[in-house]
């Protein structure tokens, strides 16, 4: 429909000018497929669907977060939008608890919120929120609100709950996730640079729970909760590091709260360093580290004064960090940057494990799954890499995005539908946004993977082999090595579960939460897509927890109720450290012994439907 | 012009490259299209070395006849002689001679960059193969016996089929396609050679060079109205179709095709969808498993809402740093400043600068075996 002279001229993409055809073959003309291509795409862009299918159910558009439409676009076309979901729990000032309200049902629900479902920015930081006996017992936080009847956040800011704090332009705004208000509910203005990356803590302990970097980089933490109970558009009660670009002037790419880390945060700027800080530290205080010698290596300096935050510097690489993120217990460091290479590190003992080169170009973003035996990548390349921690290398490649990947995400909370098969089969769900406007979902069989050979002849299909390939399948990488980029045909590819159009615009990254997957695009609106309503039969994991929240409507009486309890876990929780220590600790190792990750089999048909 | 240069040599300070030069081009009303694909050509260094290599090798020879040919190695000359590093040159004498030659680039309309460079290369080869024959029959008339051996097939190579003469331009930018069709019904496999100098994409909005890539090579199938006349079949007979590259060129220069014509409309349109490229590129549609791997060293930027107005300039990489060519002005930039020349990811953008031809130097083929 769009052909023309022009088009046809060229439409094999050839110089029209110059081939020297030595063909015997007539020549066809027809319409180019991918002009009409083209069309149907722009077409689909500017339908929205509000809803996609999984084989779980379908997922639906339940709200969506934005800035105020008055912006002007020269305001917000500088940075691009990232969203941290913060749940900020009761203050710590709340009654002591009873020594009669342990009950199962309260001990659930304080696990619950020790696993920290919120404090996430756009990767797994920091532990937990993934067991699967507070999954199915808890179904209740963020969505409160819809039901209209119960809604009683909005005006208390200071209270609890659950937040979107995202950046446009030279703003942060802070959205209430349980208000079905677009609009947010604070804004703080930075006059002098952008805000462009922010962390959470949902388990800080003195107050100072988000970080926000700056273009110029420059960092602040302050409390969230104090920012939302002020009236002002300026931060308040910030502590300032790196002012005025002192360590560091380039970018701040990316921010993190050290796991269990005490107070201890990482930031990552576009010249290739990374600098750990100390929250509690006298930001001003000034520090040196040697001059780099070579950009080309790694190094780890650590600050000679005592006095000095930050307290050390990473070299990590040539050109800029683009995404950090710690594994979910905090052992280890991931990092991927403008020179193509994913890097995992030792953390405590400033050490490499391994590395690797994208297919080609720039990495862009990178997260962990929840039991750090995997990592996921998205780069320049428009793949999605699936890396395994136990073999030092790739081991899988998704095809699916038609532009760069810049969010990828575990999803902790998904569990594969039951069936009867005994036989232990780990599936993991992750999901991947990208520049592409498109959100796909993922299932990474690990048993099923497979290595496709050669197509034999044109337009044949490919050919599947189980077996190994190559030299790249076989061998696991040394420890402290960085790999090249493995070729196209010796690496596993997946294909998507689920693409969908979520936004008109690029996005810029992903969040699972326990309802919903939260999508973000670079000028700042986020989509709030919720979960499946759950199955009838999966309630039998109920009965070990005792009282089920799921089973109680989210409105009136029983709400109320599950609010109070709420209230009372955390309270004990929160007035007492060593109880809370404990708790996490037990969380833990029930969930190492197989309350998360016994993933149930899925069927076998279903599976291998995913394969490309 | 001494202010900016200057300025430009403050910013490298002392990593100005040694033996580089940085000039900027002046416009000689709408001449910007042929200024920004100069600068790409000029900071394509092994096209540069060739072309200033000819040159000398063929001003001892004696004054030849003034071509196109003649006039680039000409400025690419006068350029990297200067005694000053940063500066202006007004190419006056290249222009004058293209629009002698072209017609088309005669008037002083707004021009397509991708049109000057494809004429500029073709005319660059036209003129080597013609000297090059001319060498030939110079030799040959040398030597008779030889040419009685040789007598039927030169006069085949004389006639509308020559012999493949590969000359410093092809080796530089010249590629191979081939045209798989596969008759649906014999299953018969045709392959065609078409050689190339370019790649020209159909582009999508919010897509990736990569993904116009594949699908570039994706497969295509031919039935109702297109059917493909199979020889063996003897018939018109349904067939898929796929392109891919036999032979990647050392130099893959990208064509993205933003002038659109719309029926609708009459007319053609620019379309300012956002396509990103990356600074490294793999192409993997290629016949043999080699996969070879590209670094993005100049983009021609076209400025503009529509096709028949607008501005060129150009980006380019020269000893890893990134310059910005805007005819006189040349400014050192930032490399994450490439990205703002994607496009608009939305339409009716006040971004109007938008990546057009994109020039990516082979890294050398990993050849997996």
């Amino acid at each position: 429909m769009f052909n023309n002279g022009y088009n046809n001229n060229n439409r094999n993409g050839l110089n029209s000018m110059s081939p020297t055809s030595s063909s015997t073959t007539t020549q066809t003309t027809s319409s180019s497929s991918s002009s009409s291509a083209a069309t149907t795409n722009s077409q689909t862009q500017s339908l929205i669907k509000a809803y996609f299918k999984t084989p779980e159910g379908r997922y639906k558009l339940h709200s969506e977060k934005t800035r105020p439409p008055n912006l002007l676009p020269y305001s917000y076309a500088k940075s691009i939008s990232q969203v941290t979901v913060a749940q900020l729990k009761d203050k710590p000032s709340q009654p002591a608890l009873t020594p009669s309200f342990s009950t199962t049902g309260v001990r659930s629900a304080a696990a619950r919120l020790l696993g920290g479902n919120g404090g996430k920015a756009l990767s797994f930081v920091g532990g937990g929120g993934y067991s699967k006996t507070s999954n199915g017992s808890s179904r209740s936080s963020h969505f409160a609100g819809s039901n209209g009847t119960h809604y009683t956040n909005s005006s208390n800011h200071g209270g609890k709950g659950f937040f979107l704090v995202f950046n446009v332009g030279d703003t942060v705004y802070i959205s209430d996730l349980n208000s079905p208000d677009k609009d947010p509910i604070k804004s703080l203005h930075f006059s002098n640079s952008n805000p462009v990356c922010h962390a959470f803590d949902s388990e800080a302990k003195d107050g100072h729970d988000l970080l926000i970097g700056l273009s110029s980089g420059d960092i602040y933490s302050v409390s969230l909760r104090q920012q939302l109970q002020d009236s002002g558009k300026k931060l308040v009660g910030a502590q300032h590091y790196n002012k005025e670009g002192s360590v560091s002037s380039s970018r701040c790419t990316s921010i993190a709260w050290v796991p269990k880390g005490n107070g201890v945060f990482v930031a990552a700027h576009a010249d290739g360093n990374l600098y750990v800080y100390e929250k509690s530290k006298d930001g001003a205080a000034e520090s040196s580290f040697p001059v780099i010698k070579d950009h080309t290596q790694f190094s780890v300096s650590h600050s000679r004064s005592s006095k000095s935050n930050p307290i050390s510097r990473w070299h990590i690489c040539q050109g800029s960090v683009n995404s950090i993120a710690y594994s979910p217990d905090g052992t280890y460091l991931a990092t991927v940057g403008r020179d193509g290479y994913l890097r995992v590190f030792d953390y405590a003992k400033d050490q490499l494990i391994f590395g690797g080169k994208s297919y080609y170009g720039a990495l862009l973003c990178c997260a962990w799954s929840p039991d750090e035996k995997y990592i996921l990548t998205g780069g320049e390349e428009d793949l999605v890499t699936v890396w395994s921690m136990e073999d030092r290398k790739v081991v899988a490649w998704g095809e699916g995005h038609n532009s760069w990947v810049s969010g990828v995400a575990f999803d902790s909370y998904w569990s594969p539908p039951s069936s009867d098969d005994t036989e232990e089969n780990i599936v993991y769900r992750f999901g991947s946004v990208g520049q592409d406007t498109k959100l796909l979902l993922w299932d990474l069989p690990m048993d099923e993977i497979v290595v496709p050979l050669r197509r034999s002849s044109l337009g044949g299909s490919p050919t599947f082999s189980t077996g190994s390939q190559s030299s790249h399948w076989d061998s696991t990488c040394p420890v402290g090595t960085l790999q090249p980029a493995p070729s196209m045909r010796d690496v596993p590819k997946l294909s998507p579960l689920v693409a969908h159009c979520v936004h008109s615009e690029p996005l810029s990254g992903l969040v699972f939460t326990e309802e919903a997957i939260l999508t973000a695009s670079w000028e700042g609106h986020v989509k709030i897509w919720k979960r499946p309503g759950e199955p009838e039969s999966k309630s039998n994991s109920e009965s070990l927890v005792g009282t089920s929240s799921k089973d109680q409507p989210l409105t009136g009486k029983g709400y109320s109720e599950l609010l109070k309890s709420k209230q009372l876990a955390e309270s004990k929780s929160n007035n007492s450290k060593t109880l809370l220590g404990a708790s996490s600790k037990d969380q833990q190792s029930l969930t190492s012994k197989g309350g998360v990750f016994n993933f149930k089999e899925m069927s076998k048909s279903s599976r291998l439907g995913y394969l490309p | 012009m001494g202010a900016a240069g200057s300025k430009l040599e403050k910013a490298l300070g002392d990593q100005f490259p040694e033996g580089e030069r940085y000039f900027g081009l002046e416009n000689f009303g709408n001449t910007c299209y042929c200024n920004s694909v100069l600068q790409a050509l000029y900071f394509c260094v092994p096209f540069r070395e060739q072309l200033l290599e000819y040159y000398s090798s063929n001003k001892s020879t004696g004054d030849a006849e003034e071509n196109l040919l003649t006039c680039l190695a000409d400025l690419f000359t006068q350029i990297s002689s200067q005694k000053k590093k940063t500066g202006v040159i007004a190419p006056k004498r290249f222009v004058q001679r293209l629009k002698k030659q072209n017609e088309l680039f005669r008037s002083y309309m707004h021009q397509d960059a991708h049109e000057f460079l494809n004429f500029l290369l073709n005319e660059l080869v036209d003129i080597l193969e013609k000297e090059a024959q001319a060498a030939k029959s110079d030799q040959e008339t040398s030597s008779p016996p030889e040419k009685m051996v040789n007598g039927p097939k030169n006069a085949q190579a004389n006639g509308s089929h020559k012999d493949p003469l590969v000359t410093w331009v092809h080796k530089n930018f010249q590629g191979i396609l081939t045209n798989e069709t596969r008759c649906l019904r014999c299953e018969t496999v045709t392959a065609r050679d078409e050689t190339f100098f370019d790649l020209s994409l159909d582009i999508e909005q919010n897509s990736s060079i990569t993904s116009c890539l594949k699908n570039f090579s994706s497969t295509e199938t031919l039935n109702a109205e297109d059917k493909f006349f199979c020889d063996k079949c003897c018939s018109l007979q349904e067939a898929q179709k796929r392109m891919k590259i036999k032979k990647p060129p050392h130099i893959l220069v990208i064509h993205l095709k933003r002038f659109k014509y719309i029926e609708q409309l009459g007319r053609y349109k620019k379309l300012s969808y956002r396509v990103v490229f990356p600074l490294e590129l793999k192409l993997s549609n290629t016949v043999e498993d080699a996969e070879s791997e590209y670094s993005l060293f100049a983009v021609v930027v076209h400025v503009g809402s529509g096709p028949n107005h607008g501005h060129y300039v150009s980006l380019v990489k020269s000893h890893n740093h990134w310059l910005f060519f805007d005819d006189e002005n040349v400014e050192m930039i930032d490399e994450s400043a490439v990205q703002t020349f994607f496009g608009s990811a939305q339409e009716y953008s006040s971004n109007t600068d938008h990546g057009y031809i994109l020039f990516y130097e082979s890294l050398g083929t990993i050849n997996k075996s």
